[in-house]
């Protein structure tokens, strides 16, 4: 078996018997197999075998797809094992892929709305006809100068950079994303640190892992980071996991601490002090890569700024965070504390770490519990180190495409709201409120593989914005499912599945970067087989088309004569003044922005388009530690000077490396180019309390409960390791293995409130209730209770959202501004073309908690701070399992009192976010100033 | 050669990759499954864990699903795969009866029983199977386990691993390390009505006893369906085959029970005949391709007692019509040689069940010592039962069918009762008296107490009848006979469900 000089990612330990995993590569074009449902009668299959990338979740693991000769069509998605990151492997949701693409219920060809807005009335239209009515929208805004009316929102990007180029190309501020109903607190948390919003953990070489996560059975990014977890535990390494509930990640863990909820920052500020306090921190690490000089500046003025005095300086600072306070705290013991704490410290620079959602995105304050995770990998050294906590930018490679546009000078303040100049990012679940407010208006919205009436927190909110066409214009769903939002669009546009489209990802997965190619296999292999497709939608199922060309015809639409100025961007770069294919889009990035990939293609006699066409993943870089440690050229430190104060290198008053380890350094992406234990942005935008990495007391914390009155924290937000949100509702595989979300309670707090397993309870919220059954079990913290944000989903009309997963419910208004709604029927086996569809036997399908979820936005990050005080009680007589009821008039009160908490006036230099924050679609300097 | 598995559950997270990697290869049914992860909760917060198993088919050494299977469709192959051939299985689903680990379900769609096969459509091609190539832990070590040189068979011969269910001598193939040992051992833990992110399928809606939960503070969170796949067809099967074996087996002592004229002469035969016929139908229609139904002629696994049944039942098919002509025609001597040859062949139509049970391996409690004794009084009770109207008198028939009932509660009592060597009797045992068949509250309880008693008390009631109503004891005869046969009916429907009530996984 030849193999690819790139090597191939299936570790060569798992190779434990004469057979391979994969067929050898070189077949792939003509591969023989076969047919398992004839066996043992041996009929022949004959394959070709395509890569591309899995658009379950966030991961963009590898997937190769058998495409059927005979038939031209997808037979099954196996691992890619030319995948740097997944390395042939794939979770639950790669091979289910397959039932998504054969799904029965999904959406063939463009729809058209054709009753009132959400009236579940549509008919079949055609591509052009919906090309040139939202062409026709975006013209007339740009037209006008309306830039902030027009918006896409995306839920799952499952691409780099595409669609920031295609909004800037039409000069207008509209990138709305669900980064803040996801992961914006942990996202404020790092950027803090170090001028990166995510981290990258080296599982694979580490000796001790800390887990804010559940990285063994979902999450950014599961399927790669659980087979680097396993590999360090194989290896000797230990695992601590923090989490409320006993999660599948939990139970695989050395230590399981299961904090009170909110309390996380705490117990690792105590972990911090026991390794400050034990000496077990790492001392170069500390003296040359944080800012401690800038701190004790302006901390001990006057002061000789020795590093000695800031270590006394930092004892005393976190003095109160005893392991005994800790423990009173959050519930987990002082012992336990101390023993994690000194694993900590034993483990040097190979500690990883990961948090994602969980606590940061359940509590206010839920950005300071990043910021401590990241100060214990500070405190010992292993920021950016082998076996430590990367930086995402460090791991993660955009390739850039060709003639970017210049950025946008305008500001959507419905994006970015001046309340929240910090915010990490769009105050996107905001804007059903932004917009009841009075704050602007959308003439043309796209929702694109986003579901915010069904996601976000306060449906109804959307539910009421989104028919009211006054306030949004026009409304295009792009989506491969109907869902509870494409409900309300005027277009119902198909798009392709993870092997219907074309898109270039890449990863923070591990130490190394890499990018992974995601194409619409069918045409690739017909393509290749000698027909010819002037669009992907003429090879895919249906009509069923890709964004990425439904992008460049729209714009060419927008602009046919290029008047406005945003033709040009969709003209080839191959054949000048005419439209651009989705080939050479793509051809010219891999010729031209992919370091090293030209020469790899080279060697195997092919293109680099053509490489990545047959292995659909390519390494950029290995082992990319330290990159911090990178030397400043030496031109760079000739033009700059010394600050002996900070020992940094400056240019115009700012810093542009520092003097580390005795070289002039590249450093961090911060203000300071050091990890910043002290931020003066907090400082300058108002909030000098949070200098530091502190404890913010969560809105669920207890003191504001009353359990004599039922008053629990409910955990919402937990991921099963079959589902994906609301894109995999269209999977059989998935749905027969996961199909209810009942309520996890304690059996003590079962007894007190009088339930068991099954019965049902009503729990409500400051604006609504819904009523689910209980899950009585041992995995899971007294006093608190958890439901899965996987399942509840619901449709109003027999078609709708995937049968496989929704119950038909009513929507009731019982007064003006309040509604139930009410299963009227469960899911029910049904006839399709499908014989599975007769086999279900699941009837429940779970219970909706988001509509009953007023807004929280954390006042400085901007999350939504997911967690809630609920009552819970027995149901009542007249409750009904999965009843869900909303009162919209206290939606706005909610949304009002958390708005009070912000402190947006402060602006230095007028500017209306800090420059050196990360922003989506970043727009010009003129729009940042007010 | 024997390839197998060793499931690594130091590494396992439960994710189900292969459950749906599985699928997709071998284009699973929807509530199907070649290969399952079932978690388990144990301990008490917060030292609780969450445990994972992966199960599936252990291509045991000694696969009693091979030698069940009445028409060899299931094979073991020289490498050790147990590989399942869908264009000869017939559908009888002896080898899910057969299975002690619940590894095979039948495809509605086609009628043939499925299974994990090893990949072997793959291993053919030297590729591995799709469970072990998906799984991100390499969890799933696939191998030759007599290979010394092979990385299982190194594992195996090194680490601390264990098969499922041992006691069930059918040497599995499929080895565990790492894992929690009572995970292998099913039924172990409680179940409670629904699990922790699915439904409990409906399959098997009775209540978990709870004297079946044996380790502390443990209980199954998740896992898939098992169908209950005979029901009322084979309940309805040991009834008839009791009612013809039973009559041909009194038959020669017609005339001293008190049979006459045309009922001595010929209602035996007549009545084994009828039962036998209806016996044949209800064997046939259960099998879920019917149409395939002689192929058990014509490719017989002769070990499989499915086989030698049917042999049995062709040969007492032939000898009693026999035994009529022979009346018919007058040889009156041939045919009371023939009733003679028939009470062994009708003792072998009632008893070689046991026997069929026996090679359930799946199903302990039909594996019970007493079972043939006791099919062997339910024959000679239905027989009793179903010539007592026709006699003058209810008399020795009587007799023999109020100490068959009592026998018959007696041997029931023993199944419930007696001290069970095997976990899976002892569960299945436990389950007889909560089984529900159809509407009927309390099968068990109905079965073995009004479906003893009241055909008793209605024979002593005949027996004491006045001559002078003696017509009225043909009505009460004959009712205390349908109420026998009911009673029966429901407790062979009790017996056989119970039996297939227990997870094997």
């Amino acid at each position: 078996m030849t193999r690819a000089s790139q090597p191939d990612f299936h570790p060569d330990q798992w190779q434990v018997t004469p057979l391979e995993s994969f067929p050898p590569f070189e077949k792939w074009d003509d591969w023989t197999e076969y047919d398992a449902k004839a066996w043992p009668r041996k009929v022949e299959k004959r394959y070709m075998l395509v890569p591309t990338t899995c658009f379950n979740c966030e991961a963009a693991c590898g997937l190769v797809a058998y495409v059927d000769k005979d038939t031209n069509s997808i037979r099954k998605l196996e691992g890619n094992p030319h995948h740097p990151a997944s390395r042939g492997k794939n979770c639950a949701k790669g091979p289910a892929t397959l039932n998504q693409i054969d799904d029965p219920g999904r959406i063939l060809y463009p729809m058209k709305r054709v009753g009132e807005r959400g009236s579940g009335q549509f008919e079949r239209t055609t591509w052009d006809e919906a090309l040139d009515a939202i062409a026709a929208k975006i013209r007339l805004a740009l037209q006008e100068d309306r830039r902030t009316e027009v918006m896409y929102h995306v839920g799952r990007p499952g691409a780099d950079g595409y669609m920031d180029r295609v909004l800037q190309s039409w000069g207008v501020d509209g990138h709305n994303s669900h980064t803040n109903v996801c992961s914006a607190a942990a996202r404020l948390g790092y950027a803090l640190w170090s001028g990166s919003d995510r981290p990258s953990p080296d599982h694979e070489n580490s000796k001790f892992m800390l887990l804010l996560s559940a990285h063994l059975e979902t999450g950014h990014y599961f399927n790669p980071h659980a087979q680097r977890i396993i590999e360090a535990k194989s290896k000797g390494a230990k695992l601590a996991v923090c989490d409320v509930r006993l999660s599948n990640t939990a139970s695989m863990a050395d230590y399981w601490l299961a904090t009170w909820p909110g309390t996380e920052a705490f117990m690792l500020l105590a972990m911090a002090r026991v390794i400050l306090e034990e000496e077990l921190y790492n001392k170069e690490f500390l003296e040359q890569w944080v800012n401690w000089r800038e701190f004790l500046l302006v901390k001990r003025p006057g002061e000789a700024p020795g590093f000695e005095t800031f270590i006394r300086v930092l004892k005393t600072h976190y003095a109160k965070y005893t392991p005994e306070a800790a423990e009173k705290e959050c519930g987990v013991k002082a012992d336990t504390i101390v023993e994690v704490a000194r694993e900590i410290g034993k483990a040097g620079t190979a500690f990883a770490t990961h948090i994602w959602r969980n606590a940061a995105s359940g509590n206010l304050g839920g950005w300071q519990i990043a910021r401590a995770l990241q100060f214990l990998c500070t405190l010992v050294g292993s920021v950016g180190a082998k076996g430590g906590t990367n930086l995402n930018s460090s791991d993660k490679f955009v390739a850039p495409p060709f003639l970017k546009p210049s950025p946008q000078t305008v500001w959507n303040e419905l994006l970015y709201p001046p309340e929240y100049p910090l915010s990490h990012h769009e105050l996107s679940y905001l804007l059903p409120h932004l917009l009841k407010d009075g704050r602007g208006h959308i003439a043309s919205y796209f929702t694109r593989v986003y579901n915010p009436v069904w996601t976000n927190p306060d449906g109804m909110l959307w539910e009421q914005v989104l028919r009211d066409e006054s306030t949004i214009e026009q409304h295009t769903a792009l989506t491969p499912t109907w869902n509870e939002t494409a409900q309300y669009a005027d277009y119902v546009l198909p798009v392709g599945l993870g092997a219907e489209r074309h898109d270039l990802m890449s990863q923070e997965t591990h130490s190394a970067k890499w990018i992974s190619f995601r194409q619409p296999v069918l045409r690739v292999a017909r393509e290749r087989m000698g027909e010819t497709f002037e669009t992907t939608r003429e090879a895919n199922p249906g009509e069923v088309w890709e964004e990425d060309e439904f992008w460049i015809e729209l714009s060419w639409r927008i602009d046919p004569d290029g008047s406005l100025g945003v033709r040009r961007y969709y003209e080839s770069p191959y054949r000048p003044g005419e439209k651009i294919t989705i080939e050479e889009y793509y051809r010219w990035i891999f010729e031209n922005s992919v370091p090293g990939l030209p020469e790899e293609a080279k060697k195997h006699g092919l293109s680099p388009l053509d490489y990545m066409r047959r292995h659909g993943a390519f390494l950029v870089e290995a082992d990319t530690w330290e990159k911090h440690k990178t030397e400043l050229p030496e031109e760079t430190v000739q033009a700059g000077e010394f600050d002996v104060d900070t020992a940094s290198v400056m240019k115009d008053g700012k810093a542009i490396g520092v003097l580390a380890e005795g070289r002039p350094r590249v450093g961090y992406n911060t203000p300071s180019r050091r990890l910043e234990l002290y931020s003066k942005t907090m400082v300058d935008w108002g909030w000098p309390e949070h200098a530091l990495p502190g404890y913010i007391e969560s809105h669920i914390h207890r003191k504001h409960l009353d359990v004599n009155k039922g008053e629990y924290a409910l955990c919402p937000t937990f991921r099963l390791p079959t589902l994906i949100h609301t894109r995999s509702g269209n999977s059989k595989w998935l749905y027969e293995l996961s199909n209810t979300n009942p309520v996890w309670i304690h059996p003590e707090d079962a007894e007190r409130l009088g339930v068991d397993t099954t019965d049902l309870v009503r729990i409500s919220t400051r604006i609504g209730h819904f009523v689910n059954k209980v899950w009585v079990t041992e995995g899971m913290r007294p006093g608190v209770v958890a439901c899965s944000h996987h399942l509840g989903r619901w449709r109003l009309f027999d078609e709708g959202t995937d049968r496989w997963a929704s119950s038909k419910v009513t929507r009731e208004e019982v007064e003006p501004g309040r509604f139930r709604f009410r299963r009227i029927e469960d899911i029910r086996p049904w006839s399709s073309n499908d014989p599975d569809t007769k086999r279900v036997w699941w009837t429940d399908g779970g219970v909706h908690q988001n509509l009953t979820f007023p807004v929280q936005p954390d006042p400085i990050s901007g999350m939504h701070c997911w967690h809630q005080v609920v009552t819970v009680e027995r149901a009542r007589s007249e409750d009904r399992y999965a009843d869900v009821f909303v009162d919209t008039e206290k939606s706005m009160e909610v949304f009002r009192e958390w708005l009070a908490m912000t402190r947006g006036s402060k602006r230095p230099n007028g500017l209306r976010r800090p420059l050196h924050f990360a922003r989506a679609v970043k727009p010009a300097l003129e729009a940042y100033k007010i | 050669m024997q390839y197998g598995f060793l499931i690594d559950h130091r590494r396992c997270i439960g994710c189900h990759a292969c459950t749906v990697a599985c699928k997709a290869e071998n284009d699973v049914p929807v509530g199907d499954f070649r290969t399952w992860v079932q978690y388990a909760e144990h301990g008490r917060y917060p030292a609780v864990k969450r445990h994972f198993a992966v199960l599936r088919c252990n291509h045991c050494t000694n696969a009693p699903c091979v030698t069940i299977c009445p028409v060899n469709a299931l094979e073991k192959r020289d490498d050790g795969i147990v590989d399942l051939d869908r264009d000869a299985c017939i559908g009888c689903r002896a080898c899910m009866q057969g299975c002690p680990y619940d590894a095979i379900y039948l495809n509605e769609d086609s009628g043939s029983a499925e299974k994990c096969h090893y990949c072997a459509h793959r291993t053919e091609q030297g590729l591995e199977p799709a469970c072990v190539i998906v799984c991100p832990e390499g969890a799933i070590v696939p191998g030759d386990l007599q290979n010394p040189e092979s990385r299982i068979a190194q594992m195996v011969a090194e680490l601390d691993t264990e098969v499922r269910r041992p006691e069930q001598n059918t040497g599995p193939n499929v080895h565990y390390v790492g894992h929690e040992p009572s995970m292998l051992r099913p039924g172990s833990a409680e179940r409670p009505e629904t699990y922790i992110w699915s439904e409990r399928p409906d399959d098997k809606p009775e209540a978990w006893p709870e004297e079946l939960a044996t380790v502390p503070d443990a209980r199954v969170v998740l896992d898939t369906g098992h169908k209950v796949e005979w029901g009322w067809h084979v309940a309805a099967y040991l009834v008839t085959k009791g009612i013809a074996a039973g009559a041909a087996m009194l038959a020669p002592f017609a005339a001293f029970l008190g049979l006459s004229g045309f009922a001595h002469d010929y209602l035996p035969e007549l009545i084994a005949l009828v039962f036998t016929l209806a016996t044949t139908w209800l064997l046939v229609d259960d099998l879920a391709r019917p149409k395939l139904f002689l192929t058990l002629l014509t490719r017989p696994n002769t070990k499989s007692w499915l086989v030698k049944g049917a042999w049995i039942l062709m040969a007492f098919s032939a000898t009693v019509p026999l035994t009529l002509l022979a009346r018919l025609i007058g040889l009156d001597g041939l045919a009371g040689f023939l009733r003679l040859v028939n009470v062994p062949l009708g003792m072998g139509v009632a008893g070689y069940t046991a026997f069929l049970f026996a090679q359930c391996e799946g199903r302990d409690l039909w594996q019970s010592k007493l079972l043939l004794p006791h099919l062997l009084v339910q024959a000679t009770m239905c027989g009793a039962a179903i010539l007592m109207p026709f006699a003058g008198a209810p008399g020795w028939l009587a007799a023999i069918l109020v100490v068959g009932l009592t026998l018959h509660g007696l041997f029931a009592a023993a199944e419930r009762n007696a001290v069970h060597s095997t976990d899976n009797a002892r569960q299945a045992a436990a389950f007889l008296p909560v089984v529900k068949i159809g509407p009927i509250a309390q099968p068990w309880k109905l079965a073995t107490r009004a479906g003893i008693l009241i055909p008793t008390m209605l024979v002593v009631a005949a027996t004491r009848l006045p001559d002078s109503l003696e017509p009225a004891a043909v009505v009460v005869t004959g009712l205390a006979a349908l109420i026998a046969f009911a009673g029966l009916y429901l407790y062979e429907a009790v017996f056989v469900r119970a039996g297939q009530l227990p997870p094997l996984s």
